[in-house]
Parts: structure tokens; C-alpha cells; sequence
């Protein structure tokens, strides 16, 4: 589709390069999330988010580099400037952070709203005798259907400005004069870096060093034990230390010892041979 | 229009030699060039579009161009195109009528370029690599779960030194032993061990003036078996191969020695290997006997088969 | 090729002449491409992808699984708790088989909206539906294994759905449960099912799927010029694998992830009274679970009608799609009557399994 820059609506060029630059930063957005999540963090609470947002910026510009660059030279047949994916990027994001939020209350409002609506006609009296599966499915298709109008409109309505910013620099740009097969053949030799060694050594080393750090995080038992499962203690059998127990028994002995001579000593002043038997055979359990 | 392979080409006045290979274009998978070469072009083959083919019959294929200009065709570039046995065309075969011999197609352009190739080759492969990647060490761990268990150094009861009326005599003790293992509930198991009352000789013997030291897999001491007590317990597991053996009266040594029944290895009371295929002695236990006389032991089995003692439970 | 072949060059050429590996491989890599090497495309080997990770955790699991009904329970959660990783492998076999469904929803959506079912195709089309309910019947036996109450209930309501299909529905439920009532038998049977008959119909209609699609070709983009889809022709090595490959990675950080995120946790051990519980399926079932909760399946034939006779002649339907649906057009902008069917019955299941979800409040 070699179409021209007036060719191409707004909605569709925004389209065009905002869809593959998203999911070009997908799978290395998910590998980082991975990463977090191994290290028990969650990627969409703070601190696990503030890691990745900030890690996604290189990522996004390069991605929205890539793709803006490829769909000039394919779909519009026009040279991309050099600076293209900054450019893009900083201006999406501005445009993400002014539109963006306001789409966002507004689809909010929209969803609440119309949730509140359709639970009121479903209090109809007219409806009361809709039995309950029914009006579960009734009433999420009310404000099911409301709210993704409205979130598409949003959507719809994002890329349209989007895609003007990329009209911007389309306009700002250079026709390529290659045919079509040579413009092609550019956009895929983009994709090829200039030292394959290096960059394929780098990427693998990267992603070795990323799974030994997954290793280390990674727990080894379960993040969510079951409530009533007892965790059997699986240390060995206390180990005795022979030697203190033996100093231990030693310092007994020698005690009971001492006493059942002072005992003995007693009972021999005050009462005789008689007491001595019963204090002897007291003593010998002391002495196992 | 297909025309055979190695039929005579002809241009309008004379031959100019033969189809030495045919082009197919992949898509539409109808033939798009024949390759003239032999003697009559006298270089390198001409690559001919067909529709400079007038007609064909089957052993000739005319040209509507006159010879002299037949250089104008642009020469094959060999290394443009692939065989259609490197490439994998659907019903190309059932389409195409050609004798079989070279069937060229043409390589994509997209794909000649060769940096581009391997860069992806390689990034595919480094890719794939490390998705398998994750899963080697957690894998390995998993299935080594069971395979080093902790020491078991709980102390059993086995009965009483009442049972033992004399010295230097084997006497086996029968006990129960409560196993858990991983998940299965408990179970009990029938063990044995043969303990005597050392005379001082056996007990020099067993112990070579040494306490027998007993530990776990850390190295922390467990027990030590002290050397001047005369209650001796031997495992009931031969250190040969693991089976049990018996106390024997043997007539031909005239006294009475320790036999295992599965290869014959003979024991003296001490446990000192007398005769057979026993790497080692018979293997004390740690042991402690209370005020009472009633026995304590703790179950240890050390690996079968080897000269050293190592304890594996 | 170096002055002095090494070692693994020689082996390869020693195998090489005697096999024609070097030719079988190019014949299976150097598969061209019409229009291009495309993201769309790459939903089949995610499929491939994800059956050997399921077949590589699923082996694993049966190292300390025991499909016993006194000792199923308490082996699963030995897996869990005890086995170093074991967690991990458990989590990423459940988070696996629902990844599953998911990339067989969408390979099967991509097929129909390119039109690749239509003639020469009909075959792949037909093995494809017989592989989707293979991967089904995956989930649903499956499922039971961990005999805890939510394992147990959900394939109690599923089976005795089955068992109101008229003539053959008593018989079906009794076989598969292995009795009246689901108990030991029952463990067996899926047992058996999952880890021996499934996989290897899988495999074997799986090895065809692939067979009948390279003799086919690929069918390619429904839209551009034949020059520019010339243009764009490469190879299936390395441009799609190379797709393939990046897909198959964020489909495994994907499955990974979940597994940290969710790890499986079981319920109580199974039992024949519910108590508290209230069963449910899986939630790729959950969408046919909340359509008989409407009046209109309500009674015994309802639930036939709703439960096995809807959805069989919708599978019927589909079956015989490429048969009906004979015209040659590809481009799904101008099908509309295919477009506005994809829609709606992606929007239904979709609202009933939110239906689902929402419904559980109302059972508290």
C-alpha cells in the first residue's frame, strides 16, 4: 500500500505506527515484569511500576523509532528523519499525559454512570420478574455496550491526534526515491545491526545474566502456602552435643554426690545406719 | 506452454543450442524464463523470457529472436535463484510438466541479502535458547528433592540387656520402626539389629582404642559410642550387598560367628570380616542403655558395597 | 565450507548422505512465505510452543503426582510445598493450559477472518476443529487431578451434563465416571485420559494439522498485489521462525508471570458433600456454565438443549463451514456475514463469562 501522506487518515496513520510500536515493547516489558515479580514485587504497584515506567522510556522511544521509520519508507514512501522516534515519543507522551488522563476520567465516568443507569432500569417494575441469571447478562450488556462505545470513541479519538503528530513529520520529510522493493529491503536491513557479533554477544549475555538473577529471586517454596498445611519441620533430629551433656551430667553427678555425702555425714551424726540405706537408694536414680 | 528440459532451442534462422534450465515464478507457479546454453551461444547461458518463446513442440523450442540477438537476453545469475529441492513450493509438481533436471526458482529478495539471514538465524537461536533457559536450574532442583533426605537421629527403642545371658553372643533384636514418607501417611516397618556384650578382647577389637564418633550431613556430632561400654550394636544390613544375616555355630571353625546367607560373608563376633565378599566390618550403631537395662539405638544405614562407611539415612 | 572439515561438519555430512538431511531441512525451513512473514501467522507455533512446555511440566509433575484418591490430594500438595520448584512447575502446567485455550481461540479467529478454511483447505480446517476439542477435553480431565473440592465439583456438574444428551448420555457419564458416582474410577479414567490417550491423538493430529498445511501452503494475506506480494516473499527460516520465537518468548514470560502472580492453591480435599462450595468450572467452560442458568435451559431438556445440543451444533457448523461458505472471497471486510458472526459470538461468550464472574456475588 504505497498510499500517499494525504491518502492516509489520521486515525489510521496513528494506528499504523502506535499498534506495532506498542507490542515491539511488549516482550521486553514483560520480561522486566517477570523479573520484578520474582523478586516479589508487583509491576503494578509502586515501587515495581516506578522500575518499569522507567525502564520503558529507552525501550518506547526506540520502539516508536522502529515502526514510525518502517511505515514511512513502506506505507508512505518518504525518508524518516533521524531524530523520528524521540520526537514521536516526547510528543505521545505529552499528548498521553494531557489527553490521556482526561480520556481516562471521562471512560471512568462513563463506566460508573452507566452502570448506575442500567441498575436502575433494571429496577424497573416492569423487569421485576426477570429471573436472575437473565438480568445479570441484561444488565452487563446495558453498560457493557455504553461503555465500550465510548472507550473505543476515546481510543479512536487518541489516535486521531496521534496520528497527526506522525502527519507533522511525515509533512516535514523527504520523499525516498527508491522503488518500492529497495524501500522495503531499507526498512529490513534497519532491523539488521551494523556489528552482528557484538549485538547478538551483548543480547545473549543480557539475557543470561536476566535468567541468573531470576534464579537467585525465584523462591524456592511456595509464595502462598495453603492455610492448613503444616509445614513439617524438616531440620534432623535435634543434635545432641554428647560433650555438654556429658559436662552436664558430670556437674549432676559430682552434685548429688557431694550432697548424698553431706546427707550421709548428717544421718550418721543424728540418726544412725538406718537412714543411710533409704538416702543411698534415692541416690542411685540420680546417678543413670 | 512448457518446454522440456535439453530440447533443441531454435532461434528464426538457425539453432542456437538447448534448455539447460527452466525458472518458475513461486506464485503463480507458471514458468516464467527458460535458460538457453550449449555451443551455439558460445558463453554464458541467456536467461529468455517466454514470451520470446513462439512455439514448442516436444523436442524443440522456437524463439521469434534472430541469433545475433540473442545476446541481448540478460545472462542467468546462478546465485539468484534456488532448486526447487532447497524449497518447499506447493503443488508445484502437479503444475509444472517439465522433465525433471534444473528447475529453478527465483530466491526472494528479501532474502538475498546475507547479513540479514544470519542475523536473524542467530537471534532466533540465542532467542530460543533462552526460553529453555529458565527452567534448567528449578527443573533439576525439583526432580533432586528426595534424593539427599535429612539424617533420621531419633533414638529407638529395641528391648532389654536381660535378653543377653552371656558374652560375645550374638543376640538379633526385632523392632518397629515408624517411616513418613514424603506425602504417604506413616507406616511402620519391621527392622532388626544384633547386639552383644563384649568381652574387653571383642571390644578392643570393635573399637581399636578409638570412641566410634557418629554425625550428620553437616558434620555436627550426633553421638559418640563410648569405648569402655560393653553393649556392641551391630546393623542388621550386611555391608556387603544389604541383606541380613544370622549367627551361626560353625562345626569346621568350632565357635560360633556372624553368616550372611546371601554371598556368604563370615563375621567374627567383633564384626571383623573373617571370609567372603564384604568390603568392610559389620557396622556399629550408636547406642545408650539406660539405668533399666532397656536398649536405645539410632537407625543409621551406610551405602552397601564399599570399603568406606558412608551414611545414607 | 573451511579448508579442513571439523568433527561435527564430518558427522553432518556422514548422516547427510546416507538421510538427505541437508534437503529434508531445507524443504521444511525454506517454505516461502506469500506476502510476507506475519505476526498473525504465529498463533499455530505458540500452539506447538505451549504443548511441549505443558507435555515437558506435565512429565515432571508425574514424578511425585500420585493418582490415587487417598493419595492424590496429599501428593499435589507435597508438590507444592515441599519440592524445591515444585510450586513453580504446578503453577506454570495450570497457567499453561488456560494460555492454551486462549492461543486456540485466536488461532482459530485469525483462520476464519483470513479465510484460510475455504478450498484447498477444508482438511486442516476439519483436524484443526477435531484438535480443539482434543485441547478441551484436555482442560476439562485435567482439571480433576488435584482432587481437592473445587477439582472435584467442577467435573461432578460438567459429567452430569453430559448425562442428559439423550440415548447415549447415561452410558457416556457411567464410562467416564467410572461408576454412578465420581470417586476412585473416575481419578483413573482422567488419569488415563490426560497423560496417555489425549497426547498422543494430539501428537498424531497435530503431525497431520502440519502435513495437510504444508502440502496446502500457506494461504497468505487476503489483501495486495501480486507484485508486492512478490516483493515481500520470504522464507518461513528465518523471518517467521524468528516471529514465532519472539512470540513463544512473551508467551512464556507470559505464563511465567502468572505463575508468580497466581500460584495454584487448592482448596480442602475433596469430599461428597460441597458444604460451603460452590462448584464451578473452568473459566474458558464458565460462558456455557452461566447459558444454563437461563430459564429458557431450565428442566432436563433444557439442559440438554443448552448444555450439549447448542454447542454441538455450533461445532457442527463450524465443521461444515468450508463447505458452505464456498466462495472464493478471503478479505473478511467483505465478508460481512462472517465479520458480524465473529463479532457477536466473541461478544456473547465474552458477556456470559463476565455474567459468570459477576454471578458469584449473588451465591454469597
Amino acid at each position: 500500500m504505497t498510499a500517499q501522506p494525504s491518502q492516509l487518515s489520521p486515525v489510521k496513520l496513528g494506528f499504523a505506527v502506535a499498534w506495532p510500536a506498542f507490542w515491539t515493547g511488549v516482550p521486553i516489558k514483560i520480561v522486566l515484569g517477570l523479573l520484578l515479580l520474582a523478586m516479589g514485587q508487583h509491576p503494578w504497584e509502586f515501587p515495581g511500576l516506578a522500575f518499569l515506567l522507567l525502564l520503558s522510556i529507552p525501550v518506547d522511544i526506540w520502539a516508536v523509532g522502529l515502526t514510525g521509520r518502517t511505515v514511512f519508507l513502506e506505507r508512505l514512501g518518504l525518508q524518516p528523519q533521524a531524530s523520528l522516534g524521540l520526537t514521536l515519543w516526547w510528543q505521545g507522551a505529552a499528548l498521553y499525559a494531557t489527553y490521556g488522563s482526561l480520556a481516562c476520567f471521562l471512560g471512568r465516568q462513563t463506566i460508573a454512570s452507566s452502570q448506575a443507569v442500567a441498575a436502575k432500569i433494571m429496577d424497573m417494575e416492569l423487569l421485576k420478574a426477570v429471573p436472575v441469571a437473565e438480568r445479570i447478562s441484561i444488565e452487563l450488556t446495558l453498560w457493557g455496550s455504553v461503555s465500550a462505545v465510548v472507550l473505543l470513541a476515546l481510543m479512536l479519538g487518541g489516535l486521531f491526534l496521534f496520528g497527526k503528530l506522525v502527519q507533522r513529520q511525515a509533512d516535514a520529510a523527504s520523499p525516498a526515491s527508491a522503488p518500492y522493493e529497495a524501500r522495503v529491503h531499507q526498512w529490513d536491513l534497519m532491523r539488521v545491526p551494523a556489528d552482528q557479533p557484538l549485538m547478538l554477544t551483548v543480547f545473549t549475555a543480557t539475557g543470561v545474566a536476566l535468567v541468573l538473577l531470576l534464579w537467585a529471586f525465584m523462591p524456592v517454596t511456595t509464595p502462598h502456602p495453603h492455610e492448613s498445611y503444616k509445614q513439617d519441620e524438616k531440620k534432623a533430629a535435634p543434635a545432641l552435643k554428647p560433650t555438654e551433656a556429658l559436662q552436664k551430667a558430670e556437674r549432676v553427678l559430682t552434685q548429688a554426690e557431694a550432697s548424698v555425702q553431706a546427707l550421709e555425714a548428717k544421718a550418721k551424726k543424728s540418726k544412725g545406719k538406718a537412714a543411710a540405706p533409704d538416702k543411698k537408694a534415692a541416690a542411685k536414680p540420680k546417678k543413670a | 506452454m512448457q518446454p522440456k528440459l535439453k530440447s533443441k532451442v531454435r532461434c528464426t534462422d538457425r539453432e542456437v543450442g538447448e534448455v539447460t534450465r527452466v525458472i518458475v515464478d513461486p506464485l503463480s507457479l507458471k514458468i516464467s524464463h527458460i535458460v538457453v546454453g550449449g555451443n551455439g551461444v558460445g558463453g554464458a547461458e541467456r536467461q529468455v523470457p517466454m514470451s520470446e518463446v513462439q512455439s514448442v513442440t516436444d523436442d524443440l523450442v522456437q524463439l521469434r529472436t534472430a541469433s545475433g540477438a540473442l545476446a541481448q537476453f540478460p545472462p542467468l545469475k546462478r546465485d539468484e535463484y534456488v532448486t526447487t529441492h532447497e524449497v518447499e513450493i506447493a503443488h508445484l509438481e502437479e503444475r509444472l510438466h517439465v522433465q525433471p533436471g534444473e528447475v529453478l526458482v527465483p530466491l526472494p529478495a528479501l532474502e538475498r541479502n546475507v547479513p540479514r539471514r544470519t542475523f536473524f538465524t542467530n537471534l532466533t537461536h540465542a532467542i530460543g535458547a533462552l526460553v529453555a533457559l529458565p527452567f534448567a536450574f528449578p527443573v533439576l532442583k525439583y526432580l533432586m528433592k528426595p534424593m539427599y533426605a535429612p539424617f533420621d537421629n531419633r533414638w529407638l527403642k529395641v528391648g532389654n540387656v536381660n535378653r543377653i545371658k552371656a558374652e560375645d553372643v550374638g543376640v538379633q533384636f526385632k523392632y518397629k520402626k515408624i517411616v513418613k514418607e514424603a506425602f504417604m501417611p506413616e507406616a511402620e516397618v519391621d527392622k532388626n539389629v544384633w547386639i552383644l556384650k563384649a568381652s574387653p578382647a571383642v571390644l578392643e577389637e570393635v573399637y581399636k582404642g578409638k570412641d566410634m564418633e557418629f554425625r550428620d550431613q553437616a558434620g555436627r556430632l550426633v553421638w559418640t559410642n563410648k569405648k569402655d561400654i560393653p553393649y556392641v550394636v551391630f546393623s542388621g544390613k550386611c555391608p556387603h550387598l544389604g541383606c541380613g544375616y544370622k549367627w551361626r555355630k560353625v562345626p569346621k571353625l568350632g565357635k560360633e560367628i556372624f553368616l550372611c546367607p546371601c554371598h556368604l560373608s563370615i563375621y567374627e563376633p567383633s564384626g571383623k570380616v573373617l571370609d567372603g565378599p564384604a568390603p568392610r566390618p559389620l557396622d556399629p550403631l550408636p547406642i545408650r542403655v539406660d539405668a533399666a537395662g532397656n536398649i536405645q539405638i539410632i537407625d543409621i544405614e551406610f551405602k552397601a558395597g564399599t570399603k568406606a562407611q558412608t551414611r545414607i539415612v | 565450507m573451511s579448508a579442513q572439515p571439523n568433527l561435527l561438519e564430518k558427522v553432518i555430512a556422514f548422516v547427510d548422505e546416507r538421510v538427505g538431511l541437508k534437503t529434508l531441512q531445507a524443504k521444511m525451513l525454506h517454505e516461502p512465505v506469500p506476502g510476507g512473514s506475519r505476526w498473525a501467522y504465529v498463533f499455530g507455533s505458540c500452539l506447538l510452543f505451549i504443548f511441549i512446555m505443558q507435555v515437558v511440566t506435565g512429565i515432571l509433575l508425574m514424578f511425585y503426582y500420585v493418582p490415587s484418591a487417598d493419595h492424590a490430594y496429599a501428593s499435589t500438595q507435597y508438590i507444592i510445598h515441599e519440592v524445591d520448584y515444585g510450586w513453580f512447575i504446578l503453577s506454570y502446567h495450570f497457567w499453561g493450559s488456560s494460555a492454551m485455550v486462549v492461543m486456540v481461540f485466536a488461532h482459530m479467529s485469525q483462520v476464519f477472518l483470513w479465510g484460510a478454511y475455504k478450498s484447498p483447505r477444508e482438511m486442516i480446517w476439519l483436524v484443526g476443529l477435531a484438535l480443539f476439542g482434543i485441547v478441551m477435553a484436555f482442560g476439562f480431565t485435567g482439571y480433576l487431578l488435584p482432587w481437592d473440592q473445587r477439582a472435584y465439583w467442577a467435573t461432578t456438574v460438567g459429567v452430569e451434563i453430559m448425562d442428559k444428551a439423550p440415548i447415549v448420555g447415561d452410558f457416556l457419564a457411567r464410562f467416564l465416571k467410572g461408576g454412578p458416582t465420581p470417586g476412585q474410577m473416575t481419578l483413573s479414567r482422567f488419569f488415563v485420559i490426560h497423560v496417555m490417550i489425549l497426547p498422543a491423538a494430539l501428537m498424531g493430529l497435530a503431525g497431520l494439522h502440519l502435513f495437510l498445511f504444508r502440502k496446502a501452503g500457506p494461504a497468505g494475506p487476503f489483501r495486495g498485489t501480486p507484485d508486492e506480494l512478490k516483493a515481500k516473499t520470504d522464507y518461513f527460516f528465518p523471518r517467521q521462525v524468528w516471529k514465532d520465537m519472539v512470540a513463544m518468548g512473551a508467551v512464556f514470560a507470559t505464563i511465567c508471570s502468572l505463575a508468580f502472580i497466581e500460584p495454584v492453591v487448592l482448596l480442602e480435599e475433596a469430599t461428597p458433600d460441597p458444604g460451603e462450595y460452590h462448584p464451578e468450572p473452568e473459566w474458558y467452560f464458565l460462558f456455557l456454565f452461566q447459558l444454563l442458568r437461563l430459564k429458557i435451559f431450565s428442566g432436563e431438556f433444557g439442559q440438554f438443549l443448552g448444555g450439549v445440543a447448542i454447542p454441538g451444533a455450533f461445532m457442527v457448523l463450524l465443521a461444515a463451514l468450508p463447505f458452505i461458505d464456498r466462495s472464493p472471497e478471503r478479505n473478511i471486510f467483505k465478508r460481512p456475514v462472517a465479520l458480524v458472526g465473529w463479532i457477536l459470538i466473541m461478544t456473547s461468550i465474552l458477556i456470559f463469562t463476565v455474567s459468570a464472574i459477576i454471578n458469584r456475588e449473588f451465591l454469597d
